[in-house]
């Protein structure tokens, strides 16, 4: 019993010298903070492949799910959007006004099951991480205008655009916020006609290039979190 | 198009190869190819900032055929890396919404009758000059705004306080930002942060002030929780009056009774002096201590006056003043217990926590505003956590432009582009750089916005020139001074670009050009400066606040003042203007330097922006001043070169529920809209977000009352009262006795209710506080 006791107080003690020695080290560093190097921002930077393959370990069940498919088609996928690019509205009820992330929206967003109560297959988010969702997806409570627009949307960019015959037809969107190509081309969410044959290989852009448009981008918004 | 027919035969070979290719790989279908085109062929894209809130995102703007088609994040801008809110990736939409004032409006018979642009401008002109020729250069006035670019603000400076010789400028940043600027003109005699938003990649301890950044900086709160996903020690904590997104974001969720975070931070103060984890070495060499006047009053009266009257006092004193504010007597003012009081008071002391307290309107709109800005600095300032990197208080600014152009040029009453009227140097310096002489500038503060609106109702003020702003949506204590602009005494001025209930009660109406439809800059939160070019030709007649100015001063006889040509003119403006900030305090990128980069932050000495100010390792303007043992800080603001810890008592709010009004009234904005939506209601997907105002409730009151969600109350102040529709567990969840409401509709005049009580230092209107009844509808 007293060895134990001794053992314990040993511990302890050697516990509290510790938390001591390290919360003493760290105050010094408080005091003198270390010189932060400053982050230069890079006029032209290629494209970082960040997010392409983080869907990756469901290609085989995409091939396997491939007979039960959704349906939703491009046209539904562009009536959420108010120009092409721009981030979709919320086509159905909230459910939590308040809700972030992983308890809100990413219940269903993140993995694209079927939710019953809707009767759809959730569309899969390509960017899970940024969790203030309502940040740049709001709903659509009424469908009146406050007053007409003259706004003209631009047509949004057509599909395939191969330039040889047969050949794999390049990307023609900006990668921001999507470099997850699994999460809009696979999966039973996926619209139908830029749904992939082939969700197994997953290295999409040893085929599919990027187009005038994504070399535009001088980075990418998922650039910033790499460099961190 | 000149690729037209190359495009053509392109087509044709495509679809030829098509045919072939499916007959050789027959079951694959390539026949979507037929429809090749480049995406979004023809599209230019143009950095700007946004035109939305004061974090300043950078976005690109996609131009085709001068027509804003597409917007994206500026992955080059340091402030928002590429990411944007529902609010700028729609912005280019509030330019097309169909009822854009396209051509002067000029009230004939009780009615806004089309004029040509020339003949309204000439209109404005006369009834200037017959005002001042008639009742004085004081009977004359411009209220201007946060969204205002620099060169309007600049200009209309130039024009009403150097060349017509009145203090009659104002800025609604009075109703956003003005205790944020007596908060840092009392503790740092230097406005604006010290900081900047990199503080966010170095700190691990976020406070939020009252303050829902989840709706109104969602940017900067995305990089805060992209943070704390990759940082297991980091830690948010949300104080607030009422539960919203943030909250449920934050790690940590606290609650206090309306006004009372001046005993938490009190209290907060009294536990680092009490557990001595204030930074002695820091406090000797870098602050004083001083105390004011106490009992200063709401200013609801007409021609309130307050002078400050400072007393210097000891730490010794500072620590005996701070005996009433124990953690358990602050737990009695502000419901907030003494264990979570303590708790934040070591997430501060923490040596190991580096901390941003971040705050915007609950500390800005408050009776005692400046008192709480200054009371935010002296917890920073007793440990020493400041203007290093991941150390800051910050205080973020609602309006693209409320720093660069009404804190930075100074359009408020007291201000000049350089320091204040007061001062006989800023004066002559002002004079010399304007060319008029030096008597032209008055010595005397005339109006703050409140008191302006007050003095026209009053009958002292006969003409106001409103410019991006909707006072008469945002006006506290609203009907008082709806009733004043109607008054035929009152001849009102406003340029905007859509009908707005400000334009309802004006005489002439010039329609503006508006954001990327001409040239500009903003200066956002973080002393960052951005250049935006002209991208699009406004519609009509419409012209910048900026030109309209211009022509309206060249008609009162100022061609000298405003030589400019068209064509160069921001150019010219910006140059003019960067002459009153030369120097290593405030000196700005030149011209080219702005348009080349997304934002620069000033002070920009030798090529280099300050991040840090008053630290010696980041901040030139400390150079030169060197005593012994101050190695590492010169607080260069102040004339003892120290910042300055105020001891502020926690004294109560204007006005306080009772039996009578039993519920806090709180108003705020949602992520939807901006200010008084008259731009973001325009943008579909942004309205048919967020239709209407509400009333927000607790569960509980709702049932107590009997309503349900979407059920009508009826809202009761001393001053007005207004029907909503009920919102329960919505956006937000207020404490029971308390109702929100959102400002931006328009159609639901929340300002009707709201008390014109303000901050006796700053002169800011308190929205946040003040009584209602609420009763079913």
């Amino acid at each position: 019993m007293k060895t134990r006791v001794g053992i314990i107080a040993l511990v302890s003690v050697l516990f509290l010298a510790a938390v001591a020695v390290v919360g003493e080290s760290m105050r010094a560093e408080w005091q003198h903070p270390l010189p932060v190097e400053s982050k230069s921002v890079q006029a032209f930077s290629t494209p970082i492949e960040s997010g392409v393959f983080s869907r990756a370990p469901r290609a085989l069940a995409y091939v396997q799910s491939e007979k039960n498919q959704g349906n939703r088609t491009l046209k539904q996928y562009y009536s959420r959007r108010a120009y092409t690019g721009a981030p979709p509205v919320i086509p159905h009820e909230i459910f939590d006004e308040k809700g972030f992330g992983g308890k809100g929206c990413l219940a269903c967003h993140a993995e694209g099951e079927f939710v019953p109560k809707l009767k759809a297959y959730a569309p899969v988010t390509p960017h899970p991480e940024w969790t203030n969702c309502k940040q740049c997806h709001v709903a659509k409570e009424i469908v009146a205008p406050f007053r007409p627009t003259s706004f003209i949307a631009e047509k949004a960019p057509a599909i395939g655009g191969a330039a040889l015959p047969g050949s794999p037809p390049p990307i023609p969107h900006t990668l921001a916020m999507r470099n997850n190509c699994l999460a809009c081309h696979a999966g039973p969410s996926a619209p139908k006609e830029i749904r992939t044959t082939h969700p197994s290989r997953v290295n999409c852009r040893q085929c599919h290039a990027a187009t005038e448009e994504g070399k535009q981008q001088p980075g990418f918004v998922d650039d910033w979190r790499l460099t961190q | 198009m000149p690729t037209h027919r190359r495009d053509a035969i392109k087509q044709l070979i495509t679809g030829a190869a098509i045919t072939a290719a499916e007959a050789m790989f027959p079951g694959i279908s390539f026949g979507a190819a037929s429809k090749v085109e480049a995406n979004l062929p023809g599209v230019d894209w143009k950095k700007t900032p946004c035109r939305f809130c004061g974090t300043g995102c950078g976005l690109l703007v996609g131009i085709k055929e001068n027509r804003a088609v597409a917007v994206k994040g500026d992955p080059a801008s340091p402030v928002n890396q590429g990411l944007a809110c529902v609010k700028g990736y729609h912005s280019i939409m509030a330019l097309y919404g169909s009822d854009r004032l396209k051509t002067a409006l000029v009230r004939k018979n009780g009615r806004l009758t089309p004029v040509p642009m020339k003949e309204a401008l000439d209109l404005v002109a006369a009834k200037m000059k017959q005002t001042i020729k008639d009742h004085g250069k004081d009977a004359v006035s411009i209220y201007g705004s946060g969204q205002w670019t620099i060169p309007d603000g600049y200009v209309a400076s130039k024009l009403f306080k150097g060349c017509i010789g009145t203090n009659n400028v104002e800025g609604n940043a009075r109703l956003c930002m003005s205790s944020a600027v007596t908060g840092f003109m009392t503790s740092f005699g230097l406005d604006e942060p010290m900081g900047c938003y990199d503080d966010i990649d170095h700190a691990n301890t976020f406070i939020l002030w009252g303050n829902n950044m989840a709706e109104m900086h969602p940017v900067l709160f995305s990089r805060m929780l992209d943070r704390r996903l990759k940082n297991s020690d980091i830690k948010i904590i949300d104080l607030a009056t009422r539960s919203t997104r943030t909250s449920i974001a934050s790690d940590r969720s606290i609650l206090f009774k309306p006004g009372a975070d001046l005993a938490i931070a009190n209290a907060i103060c009294h536990e680092i002096l009490r557990n001595g984890w204030e930074n002695r070495d820091f406090l000797e060499k870098n602050v004083s201590f001083h105390t004011g006047k106490t009992n200063i009053g709401y200013g609801t009266e007409d021609n309130f006056k307050f002078e400050e009257k400072a007393e210097t006092i000891d730490l010794a004193k500072y620590k005996a003043m701070l005996a009433d504010y124990t953690p358990e007597k602050a737990e009695l003012i502000s419901g907030v217990s003494a264990n979570d009081i303590r708790y934040l008071a070591s997430l501060y002391g923490d040596p190991r926590r580096k901390v941003v307290s971040y705050w915007c309107m609950g500390f800005n709109q408050h009776v005692r505003g400046t008192w709480i800005n200054n009371l935010v600095y002296n917890i920073h300032l007793l440990l020493g956590k400041i203007s290093t990197p991941g150390n800051s208080p910050f205080s973020l600014t609602g309006q693209p432009s409320a720093c660069g152009t009404v804190r930075e040029v100074g359009t408020l009453t007291n201000r000049l582009p350089h320091g204040e009227v007061t001062n006989e140097h800023d004066r002559e310096m002002a004079a010399e750089i304007w060319g008029v002489p030096v008597e032209n500038i008055s010595a005397k503060p005339t109006f703050h916005t409140v008191e302006m609106f007050r003095a026209m109702d009053r009958g002292q003020i006969k003409f106001m020139w409103i410019q991006v702003t909707n006072p008469m949506v945002t006006m506290p204590k609203l009907k008082r001074y709806r009733d004043a602009a109607k008054k035929e005494s009152s001849f009102i001025v406003v340029s905007d670009v859509y009908p707005t209930p400000t334009t309802e009660v004006a005489d002439v109406v010039l329609p503006s050009a508006m954001w990327i439809e001409r040239e500009g800059m903003f200066g956002n939160s973080e002393r960052r400066t951005q250049h935006f070019e002209q991208m699009l030709q406004p519609p009509g007649e419409a012209m910048s606040d900026t030109w309209q100015l211009i022509e309206v001063a060249r008609r009162l006889g100022y061609e000298k003042q405003f030589p400019w040509k068209y064509e160069n003119h921001i150019q010219e403006i910006w140059r003019e203007y960067g002459k009153f900030q030369a120097g290593p305090r405030h000196n700005m990128a030149t011209y080219e330097e702005l348009k080349r980069n997304p934002g620069v932050m000033w002070p920009y000495v030798n090529g280099k922006e300050t991040k840090w100010r008053f630290n010696k390792k980041y901040d030139p303007a400390t150079a030169g001043y060197n005593p012994k043992g101050r190695d590492d800080w010169n607080f260069y603001g102040k004339p003892d070169k120290r910042a300055w810890i105020w001891f502020r008592p926690y004294e109560p709010p204007a006005e306080s529920p009772d039996k009578e009004y039993p519920f806090w009234l709180n108003t705020g904005r949602v992520v939807e809209h901006w200010h008084t939506g008259s731009m973001t209601r325009r943008i579909s997907v942004l309205h048919q977000a967020m239709p209407n105002a509400y009333a927000e409730l607790h569960p509980d009151d709702a049932k107590t009352l009997g309503v349900k969600n979407g059920g009508k109350v009826k809202l009761t102040s001393r001053r007005g009262s207004l029907v909503l529709p009920v919102a329960i567990d919505k956006r937000g969840r207020p404490p029971r006795g308390m109702v929100f409401v959102p400002f931006f509709d328009e159609n639901l005049l929340i300002n009707e209710l709201t008390l014109d009580a303000f901050c006796p230092i700053s002169k800011q209107p308190d929205y946040k506080k003040c009584a209602v009844r609420v009763e079913l509808a």
